[in-house]
């Protein structure tokens, strides 16, 4: 049996009154694609933001590779972000910077990398999302997708072992959601571990190994995609779906 | 009122920092006296006046280069030369003259300065070197109007605050409004323009002022005086009873050989001629450009530090989380407020003569740092809000790359944020050029200080005021184009 990357254990997360995670325990192997999916404020985001602790457990423990990140100092767990990127639905990418300052700027203030050898790294990244001849130019410049590709080479420039996605596509014009799944498929095939919040189902049937369905604060259902689009066991997530599907 | 002013912020500091005090002074006469010794020890004298008093002290352009001259320069002289050491001068206005002895700033004063039983309280005074008298300069189209001080009966007079005169005037005068400014120069111009009747000052000043004057006379001033109120005496600190012992030497030469009327007052007279001949304002181009000088490193200084202690503050205005680092966050805000609410005027003072009590800083550092102190805290709240301003999800996309906070601040957040502070920061540096004036009540010879030398060295009130406007424009003008530039610039990436 593999060791898991990410473990979560009995996480629970409250803002104020408001519980928005109530008690999640689950686990990602290496290489596995996790799909997680839920009605909207059902608390996929907050989820995802304590994986990396952008947001702090109010109860729980996260641990990444054995490490337990609720109980480690602030400079370890900068160290270990580095091995999560993420992505944000709205790109987030530095505006006063051009499309290879946002991708150097990490790996060399943080990693230390020479600009030369960033520079390099940036060319090869932005070839693999098919942006190298934008290189030059300003992320206000660019189209949606164009954005949220930088926005996924620039977080695989510190060479993450797990990529977070928080609804890349939702800000995108339709004819621009495929170009980015694409990219997001490839990376998957190439053996990232992944886990995608999103609501694109064509996405979540062929490329994720298991289906998190995530409601009122817990993960109510944990199957793989055949099963769950097939035979959803809660009445939550029939209902879920027979509302998305139609 | 500024004096007073000044008489209550020494009052403060020296209950704040404990110096001086009745208990210390008496201790400084019977004891522990070596007021004579340290200067000798220091080999420099300096001397504290304000020279807007010709022909006691007085500014002259010698050669090209502006000087200090007048009668009380050349007592001062020979006090130096007396013992032994090397005389300094040192310009300020008459009201800060005294609190400039008592924390140090100076070792004597000597400005036509008449021992009143006031003054005595708080410094020593030598013998008197100088016995005058009063007149009362008016316009020459008045001559047979007034004959002395009981002809203004429902008239203004005027007489430099300060001044003995001034509280003369008021006692000995009935129904008579007195008009009080801090520069002679000034009571000329309003003279000149009928806002006052007449100008009470001291005789010699009146025979300079009508000798260059053509539209002015002067006429006896028949005040009633004891013989302390016309004359003048030079002042040490209290307790250096040793110094002012040795000095009184010098002073008795002085007075018994008539040196004042014989030599002194001669050489002052030739002084305001050359002084005088020339009025243009060309004439005085250089003081105008050390003005501009002294006003832009102050501005630039300031504003450099400025913007460096406002970035710390607005920094530390962030910080959250545990006790030390709250600690912090109110101090800092604290500093803010208390910045924000008290006047830069007090603050100049304070920085100057307070601060001076434990470092002895010059006027020019005492006063970009009480100007960056002061603009630190404004511009803490424009980063303060240039920072709030760029949206969250740049930190988080930054955190997530691993960045830390600091990094995160410095390479992300604060590139943006300065674009949106910009346009305040320039407006600030724009303000500081105007607002850093201030420092002319310390002798800085920034823009305004030079303009009211030129103004009592010409004896014209207006021309140099207007030549300052001109200048002020100028230099505001063009920052606020270059700075113009450099926005757009930005706004272009
Ligand atoms: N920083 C925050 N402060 C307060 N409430 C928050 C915060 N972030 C999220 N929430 C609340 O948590 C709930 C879940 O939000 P979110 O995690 O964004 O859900 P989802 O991503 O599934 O739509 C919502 O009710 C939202 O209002
Ligand atoms: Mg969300």
């Amino acid at each position: 049996m593999t060791k898991p990357i990410i473990e979560v254990q009995n996480l629970a997360k409250s803002f104020g009154k408001n519980a928005v995670l109530k008690d999640i325990t689950e686990q990602v192997d290496p290489g596995q694609v996790i799909v997680v999916i839920g009605p909207s404020g059902g608390g996929k985001s907050t989820f995802l933001r304590c994986l990396n602790l952008l947001e702090t457990p109010t109860s729980g423990h996260v641990a990444f590779n054995g490490e337990d990140l609720t109980t480690l100092d602030t400079k370890r767990v900068n160290e270990l972000r580095e091995e999560m990127g993420m992505v944000f639905q709205s790109f987030n990418l530095f505006p006063n910077m051009t499309v290879l300052e946002n991708i150097k700027l990490a790996p060399m203030k943080v990693k230390g990398l020479s600009d030369a050898q960033a520079t390099q790294r940036a060319h090869e990244l932005l070839q693999q999302v098919n942006l190298d001849d934008h290189a030059d130019a300003f992320p206000t410049s660019l189209s949606g997708g164009q954005a949220q590709r930088v926005a996924i080479a620039r977080a695989l420039a510190m060479d993450p072992k797990v990529m977070l996605f928080d609804e890349p596509t939702s800000a995108l014009d339709p004819e621009m959601v495929g170009e980015v799944l694409n990219v997001m498929q490839e990376l998957a095939n190439q053996g990232m571990t992944m886990v995608v919040v999103t609501h694109e189902m064509g996405f979540a049937k062929s490329v994720a190994d298991r289906i998190w369905f995530m409601a009122d604060g817990f993960i109510q259902e944990n199957s793989t995609p055949a099963d769950f689009f097939a035979h959803p066991k809660t009445e939550r997530a029939q209902d879920f779906l027979s509302k998305i599907l139609l | 009122m500024p004096k007073k002013l000044l008489i209550s912020i020494v009052f403060i500091l020296t209950l704040l920092t404990g110096w001086g005090g009745s208990t210390h002074f008496t201790t400084a006469n019977a004891a522990t006296d070596n007021s004579l010794t340290k200067i000798q020890k220091k080999g420099t004298l300096v001397m504290g006046t304000s020279p807007d008093y010709p022909p006691y002290e007085f500014q002259a352009t010698v050669h090209g280069k502006t000087k200090i001259v007048g009668m009380d320069v050349a007592v001062g002289q020979k006090i130096a030369k007396d013992l032994g050491v090397k005389l300094k001068v040192k310009s300020m206005s008459f009201d800060s003259l005294l609190v400039a002895l008592q924390t140090g700033k100076v070792d004597m004063v000597i400005s036509g300065m008449n021992p009143t039983p006031a003054r005595k309280k708080n410094v020593d005074f030598t013998h008197l070197y100088y016995q005058g008298g009063y007149s009362i300069v008016i316009n020459k189209s008045d001559k047979g109007i007034y004959q002395d001080k009981d002809s203004f009966t429902g008239k203004t007079l005027g007489a430099q605050t300060g001044s003995t005169m001034y509280t003369e005037s008021k006692k000995q005068t009935s129904n008579t409004k007195v008009k009080g400014m801090t520069s002679v120069s000034d009571l000329i111009l309003a003279l000149q323009n009928h806002k006052i009747a007449g100008v009470a000052m001291e005789k010699p000043s009146a025979q300079a002022y009508v000798a260059n004057n053509k539209q002015l006379a002067m006429i006896p001033s028949h005040f009633n005086l004891s013989a302390d109120d016309t004359v003048a005496a030079v002042a040490f600190k209290k307790g250096s009873t040793a110094l002012v012992n040795k000095v009184n030497h010098s002073v008795d030469q002085i007075k018994n050989q008539d040196l004042v009327n014989k030599t002194y007052l001669p050489a002052a007279g030739k002084y305001l001629k050359t002084n005088t001949v020339n009025t243009s304002m060309w004439h005085y181009w250089k003081a105008f450009l050390t003005g501009v000088e002294y006003t832009l490193i102050i501005t630039v200084c300031a504003t450099f530090f400025g913007f460096i202690l406002g970035v710390i503050l607005s920094l530390a205005r962030m910080l959250q989380g545990n006790p030390l680092k709250t600690a912090i966050r109110w101090l800092a805000t604290a500093y803010v407020e208390f910045i924000r609410g008290t006047p830069m005027m007090v603050q100049v003072m304070f920085v100057y003569f307070g601060l001076g009590l434990i470092v002895n800083l010059p006027a020019l550092t005492s006063g970009i740092i009480a100007i960056a102190l002061n603009s630190g805290a404004y511009v803490a709240e424009y980063i303060r809000g240039g920072i709030n301003s760029v949206d969250a999800g740049q930190t988080e996309a930054a955190r997530s790359l691993g960045m830390s906070s600091g990094a995160t601040m410095r390479y992300v957040i604060l590139p943006q944020a300065i674009k949106n502070i910009w346009p305040s920061l320039g407006n600030e540096f724009i303000t500081l050029i105007k607002d850093s004036s201030i420092v002319s009540i310390i002798g800085v010879s920034e823009l305004i200080f030079q303009s009211n030398i030129v103004r009592s060295d010409t004896y014209r009130g207006v021309a140099p005021i207007a030549v300052i406007m001109v200048l002020y424009f100028i230099m505001t003008f063009t920052a606020s184009r270059i700075l113009n530039h450099f926005e757009r610039k930005m706004q272009h990436d």
